[in-house]
């Protein structure tokens, strides 16, 4: 499934200009710096993070987008730099939860 | 020359703490990874040096191996990784971030004591590695990376940069 199919069919905001990679795969965290031992390229990365070093750390992953939930909004330098990367920043008004069963209703584990 | 074309994959990955201590004697700052249940936070003294507890973050760490030639890369000098946003005009990790095209960005690798009094760094063994693995893995979705030791930066602690750390979960924005 393409970034730009998720986000309709989930109801996600976008923050920035995105590359409408494939997603392949979800990591789900709190923790930056796990992302690059964990997650797998083209991920989603669903999170509540909203700082820096979670671009910083998920461009390392190759991760293709990120969910930032509980409606949280990242500083303009975060979504500056998550459109330098290509990766897609998007904003969900629910928790981590609510999403991930979204996610695995449309197939995506 | 290395025979093996090598196909990195993280190995050993560990959790725990990067502590940072400094020396009230010569103004001196380290970093060291604990696995310890909580950050270690006891002042010691080590020859003319008294180390005492600044900070700590949650952090992760890694090796690299080869799935060819089972040959393991030991990052055990990497204390972390720092995205650069260096503008110092003469600093050779800024002189890079210039040269760098759109697609692509710097990283620090960060050894643990960044004042290099004995001018070691992260090991070169390392930085080839880590570039090979993170050049590999993002090559695919068309970004470069550019991985490079601490020592190449003109002071590590006037740096500008994005430490990939973990600020817990009371430090949240």
């Amino acid at each position: 499934m393409k970034v730009s199919e998720l986000v309709q069919k989930t109801g996600l905001t976008a923050i920035n200009d995105y590359k409408d990679r494939e997603i392949e795969s979800v990591y789900l965290s709190d923790m930056v710096s796990d992302m690059i031992a964990s997650a797998r390229v083209n991920c989603v990365v669903v999170t509540l993070q909203t700082h820096k070093s979670l671009i910083a750390a998920a461009n390392l992953a190759g991760a293709a987008m990120i969910v930032i939930v509980n409606g949280r909004k990242p500083s303009e330098d975060v979504v500056a730099l998550a459109s330098r990367t290509g990766i897609g920043l998007f904003s969900y008004d629910l928790d981590t939860w609510s999403f991930a069963k979204k996610l695995f209703k449309l197939g995506i584990e | 020359m290395d025979p093996c074309t090598h196909e990195w994959s993280i190995c050993n990955v560990r959790h725990g703490y990067l502590v940072e201590e400094s020396c009230f004697e010569c103004d001196g700052r380290i970093t060291f990874f604990s696995d310890e249940p909580s950050p270690p936070k006891e002042e010691y003294r080590e020859g003319r040096h008294f180390w005492a507890y600044r900070a700590s973050v949650q952090t992760v760490k890694f090796d690299l191996k080869c799935r060819a030639c089972g040959r393991i890369v030991n990052l055990n000098d990497v204390n972390g990784l720092m995205l650069s946003q260096c503008t110092d005009s003469d600093c050779r990790v800024g002189a890079l971030v210039r040269e760098q095209g759109p697609d692509s960005l710097v990283y620090v690798a960060v050894c643990p004591n960044t004042t290099h009094p004995t001018g070691e760094c992260v090991s070169s063994e390392g930085i080839e590695a880590l570039n090979q693995y993170f050049r590999a893995r993002l090559a695919p979705v068309g970004r470069m990376v550019t991985v490079v030791p601490c020592k190449l930066c003109n002071s590590f602690d006037r740096c500008r940069g994005t430490s990939i750390a973990d600020t817990g979960l009371t430090d949240i924005q």
